[in-house]
């Protein structure tokens, strides 16, 4: 008894939500404005929610099923010549882990949704293009070819560039359609990675000749075995050698998609979506699919790792994905320093821990990764949520600010109101006191994601960092260090977050008339909270050696090591390493220690520094400049454990992370490489295939052919007499030469 | 003597030559209908022959749907005469040339 | 396929009757001649053991249709609109030509000028074919072309009926 045959109804729901909203909810909701709302609302709703019990089903059907993999064919999709692609259903530990992240959290958020979008004029368009969303990201994590993930990789990259662009028609203070280029530039950078995940299907299918996953995972063992070449025509190449090209472009894939660098920069612009758009897509669910597909192609990222292939020195592409992640998380961390938009924190924050899962993956810690990923999605959907709670309080507060303000006059900051940002958190603090449950579970989403034990994000972080100290390399132990500063900025960054927004007095009248979100927003943080901090459970680790190896004697691990034991069915690197095929790098199963130790004292310091440091009293007002940027010296007195330390490191680090965020980021990375170097340039282009080109070029060429249709049309024209009898005559000629060729022909 | 295939082949030329030359000599519209008709009958009589010849029924179908569509034709065919012939007060086919290019 | 002078004498009037159709200046007498050669056909038909096609040949043919043609040339009263209305000499002496070279092409083929021809005698047992027979192969390898013919008629009648005479003041659509 199973559930198996149930799967195509994951999709079904969604298309049904999607189709609904599209099609009959913006009547519903123009007719009656309230009960509207709630048709709509509710529908996509429980549309998300019943794939999220179809999801579970697939769970218990997976546990009936002794975890092993099931394959549902629904049709064959394409089939020409030997290439054959199946639309069917991979229903596999790793995918139902995924389809429960997906489906739970964003029923959640959908549901936030209805309290948040409340009184938007396109309301039901906002559902719709929700359920589209769970649609497309729901193929991508059930598909069992690449090619339906591809599907759904593009399906939920126009999702995004319409969820990011859903307030198109808003413009910023100099008339600019930021909204509308923030989506273009999103969809511009993915599109730079899904060219990279077309040459590595290519690549895939010319050197495996399938596209579904278990063929080509399986032939590339047996070549891997053989020690076979993959031919190319004019040259030959290695299996190492073609599969460092597909994972390198895979990575350049999920560099687009899950953010990382180079293709980073979309993400933060990307903030100019609604919040819960933020929180369901660029932060839970579609930017981790890139991490979902190196965890899915674990089996060619570790024959890489086997083969002793390099694409320089000693860099294998697993080390260069690891790179990649690490340098993003640090990089990202750094960045989030400097911002003063609640979200954008968030996003470089996102930027930052996705940056953890690439890193984990391109280690070899599959499970840590995606073990991370889950977590992540609880602690930063519930962080998106709640600043889009905070959001929503203070623009509430600024409307009755407005509301009053007309009668009660005296604002000495009427000046600001034409240009105040209900995302800028220097108009915000003091907001624990009129936001006290969005301030609680604020409070847990940033412990959670600084790594505090004992809440989620403590665990999942941690077994990346274990992962990393425990394998001995280069590339180990440099990923492990900047991994580790990059677990410090975080907490700092969370730490300056809440200071800023919850702590000391208000520093806008708008703060000030803030209030709690009604209960459909609360209650889907509460959840969320309660799951960020009992996340870790998923994957509790032993806490002993002692404790590990008993348990393995037995046979019985408990709850301990759940996600590992469940992913393992799916990840076949495990299963590899144990037939001695391939080197997995071994992953500690019991707590470390020391990395524990230092990766939550430094958290701890970060959150002290910035909580009671950095940020103690200041800022005060909108125009008080970052106590980061004017580095202050007094506080080291309030913390002399570590003025020693800070002394010498703060003014030097503000510099860095000053220098990271406006020059490096801000004005080389965005303004001048992808704005002037890249952007000009293809205006450039543009303008030159405009002018030049197309005026000259492709017009004259077009009307040049008109101009000789039309002089040949000229002369033939003069046959068209109009006389019936004339060209009866014709045709009867033409039967009469027709009848003589073919009496000549037949003989 | 025996009437053979050729006969008919011979007599279905003939036909179709004066249906032809129908079409090409006369400036009746009506006329040049009729003659197309007698083209189509010829058509029809081989159709029939050779279904004879070879013993297979299917020319005798064909010869059912040309019926058909000559049908539909000359109904069509006709109601378009009519209204030239409102418009025009005359069938001459030589007149009606407003679609010279 | 039939008696050869019953052959020759229908054929004679049925040449006879098709070169009096073109030749006729009144419309209504070509329209007589060609029920005439019609007719003949028939008995073509009924030598060549196609009774269904015949009866169907009568009725349709020379029956419904001819009628029509009769119809509109009396209703149009275009009997007598044109005097002589043939070409001019040049003109008809091109056509006769050209009608002249298709009947001798087919002449020299049926005597083989171009090669043996490629009809051999029946060996096939010759077709009787009754209606019942027609019908079902109408009925079964053709009932999908059947059904088109039917849309066809529909359409046929519809332009009819939208090719039709307006009164004054009545505006087309």
């Amino acid at each position: 008894m199973n559930a198996f045959g149930l799967i195509p109804l994951i999709l079904v729901f969604p298309a049904i939500g999607f189709l609904f909203n599209a099609l009959v909810g913006r009547r519903f909701v123009e007719t009656n404005r309230s009960v509207g709302e709630k048709w709509s609302g509710w529908v996509a709703s429980l549309m998300a929610l019943s794939a999220f019990v179809i999801a579970l089903l697939q769970l218990f059907s997976l546990v009936a099923n002794h975890y092993h993999a099931e394959v549902v064919t629904l049709f064959d999709w394409i089939r020409v010549g030997n290439f054959h692609v199946p639309w069917a259903f991979q229903i596999d530990t790793l995918s139902v882990t995924m389809m429960l992240v997906v489906t739970g959290v964003g029923s959640l958020i959908h549901i936030y949704a209805i309290g948040y979008m409340h009184g938007d004029k396109d309301f039901s368009r906002f559902f719709a293009y929700l359920n589209l969303f769970l649609f497309f990201m729901l193929i991508l994590v059930t598909g069992n070819n690449y090619l339906m993930l591809f599907v759904g990789w593009e399906g939920v990259g126009l999702c995004s560039f319409l969820l990011i662009g859903f307030w198109f028609d808003r413009t910023d203070a100099k008339g600019e359609a930021m909204n509308a280029n923030a989506a273009r530039k999103a969809f511009v950078a993915n599109r730079v990675g899904d060219l990279a995940m077309i040459l590595a299907m290519c690549l895939t299918f010319w050197t495996f000749g399938s596209l579904n996953f278990e063929p080509v995972f399986e032939s590339a063992v047996e070549m891997f075995a053989h020690g076979e070449m993959v031919e190319f025509g004019l040259f030959s190449a290695t299996l190492g050698q073609v599969l460092t090209a597909i994972t390198a472009l895979f990575l350049m894939g999920a560099a687009g998609k899950s953010a990382q660098i180079p293709l980073y920069i979309w993400l933060p612009d990307a903030m100019a979506g609604p919040t819960p758009v933020s929180a369901l897509i660029h932060a839970a669910t579609m930017v981790t699919s890139g991490i979902y597909l190196i965890v899915r192609s674990n089996v060619l990222f570790e024959l890489v790792r086997a083969s002793d292939t390099f694409i320089i020195g000693s860099l294998t592409s697993p080390d260069l994905v690891a790179y990649i992640g690490a340098a993003t998380a640090l990089l990202a961390g750094l960045i989030a320093f400097t911002q003063f938009d609640i979200k954008k924190v968030l996003a470089y924050s996102t930027v930052s821990q996705l940056g953890f899962m690439i890193a984990a993956a391109g280690m070899g810690a599959y499970v840590a990764a995606m073990f991370h990923l889950v977590t992540h999605a609880f602690f930063k959907a519930l962080l998106f949520l709640s600043s889009g709670s905070v959001i929503h309080g203070m623009e509430h507060g600024h409307h009755e600010l407005h509301a009053h303000g007309h009668g009660g006059g005296g604002h000495d900051d009427h000046h600001a109101d034409d240009h105040f940002d209900p995302q800028d958190m220097r108009t915000m603090g003091g907001l624990r006191h009129k936001m006290p449950i969005t301030f609680a579970v604020y409070m847990i989403g940033t412990l959670a994601l600084a790594g505090i034990f004992p809440l989620a994000g403590f665990w999942s972080k941690d077994e990346i960092l274990a992962h990393a100290s425990t394998n001995s390399g280069v590339s180990f132990t440099v990923v492990n260090i900047m991994l580790t500063l990059a677990a410090f900025c975080t907490a700092f960054y969370m730490g300056r977050q809440i200071k800023m927004v919850f702590f000391g007095e208000p520093r806008h009248d708008a703060a000030a008339h803030a209030h709690e979100s009604a209960p459909l927003m609360t209650t889907p943080l509460i959840i969320l909270a309660i799951l960020s901090v009992l996340g870790g459970l998923l994957n509790f680790p032993f806490f002993s050696e002692a404790a590990y190896k008993a348990a393995s004697a037995a046979h019985d691990y408990g709850i301990n090591l759940a996600l590992e034991h469940w992913l393992e069915h799916s990840i076949a690197a495990f299963e590899l390493t144990a037939a001695g095929v391939i080197k997995l790098p071994k992953t500690p199963t019991w707590v470390q220690y020391n990395v524990a130790g230092i990766s939550t004292a430094l958290a701890v310091i970060a959150l002290l520094a910035a909580v009671f440091g950095v940020y103690g009293s200041r800022p005060r007002t909108a125009h008080e400049r970052d106590p980061l940027q004017s580095t202050p010296i007094w506080w080291f007195a309030i913390l002399p454990i570590n003025t020693l330390v800070m002394s010498g490191i703060i003014p030097l680090f503000n510099r860095l992370a000053d220098w990271l965020g406006h020059k490096l980021d801000g004005a080389f990375w965005h303004d001048f490489f992808h704005e002037r170097l890249i952007r000009d340039n293809f205006v450039g282009f543009a303008k030159f295939s405009a002018d030049v080109l197309d005026q000259l070029g492709v017009d004259g060429l077009v009307n040049g052919s008109a101009r000789v249709t039309r002089r040949f049309a000229d002369l033939i024209r003069t046959t068209q007499t109009g006389n019936v009898s004339g060209y009866a005559l014709g045709v009867f000629i033409g039967v009469i030469t027709l009848v003589v060729y073919f009496f000549l022909q037949t003989n | 003597m025996e009437v053979t295939i050729e006969w008919y082949i011979a007599l279905s030329t003939i036909l179709f030559t004066l249906g032809a030359l129908g079409v090409l000599l006369r400036r009746n519209a009506i006329v040049i209908f009729m003659s197309i008709e007698l083209m189509l009958n010829s058509a029809n009589l081989l159709l029939v022959a050779f279904a004879r010849q070879f013993g297979d029924l299917d020319g005798q179908v064909m010869v059912f749907f040309v019926m058909t569509v000559a049908a539909a034709e000359v109904a069509v065919g006709l109601a378009l005469i009519v209204a030239i012939f409102r418009s025009r007060r005359s069938i001459n086919i030589d007149e009606v040339n407003t679609l010279k290019g | 396929m039939g008696n050869p002078i019953l052959f020759i004498i229908l054929a004679v009037i049925a040449v006879a009757a098709a070169l009096m159709m073109i030749t006729s200046r009144n419309a209504v007498h070509a329209a007589l001649f060609l029920i005439v050669n019609f007719m003949t056909v028939a008995v073509f038909y009924l030598l060549l053991k196609a009774p269904f096609v015949a009866m169907v040949q009568v009725t349709v043919y020379a029956g419904a249709i001819m009628v029509l043609f009769l119809f509109v040339i009396m209703l149009l009263g275009a009997e007598k609109l044109q005097g002589v209305n043939y070409r001019t000499l040049f003109g008809r002496v091109v056509i006769g030509l050209l009608g002249l070279a298709l009947i001798v092409t087919f002449a020299l083929a049926l005597l083989g000028v171009f090669g043996p021809a490629g009809v051999e005698a029946a060996t096939i047992p010759p077709l009787d074919a009754d209606p019942a027979a027609l019908g079902i192969r109408l009925f079964e390898a053709y009932v999908l072309p059947f059904q088109i013919t039917a849309v066809l008629l529909l359409v046929a009648a519809i332009g009819v009926v939208v090719l039709r005479p307006r009164n004054k003041g009545e505006k087309a659509e």
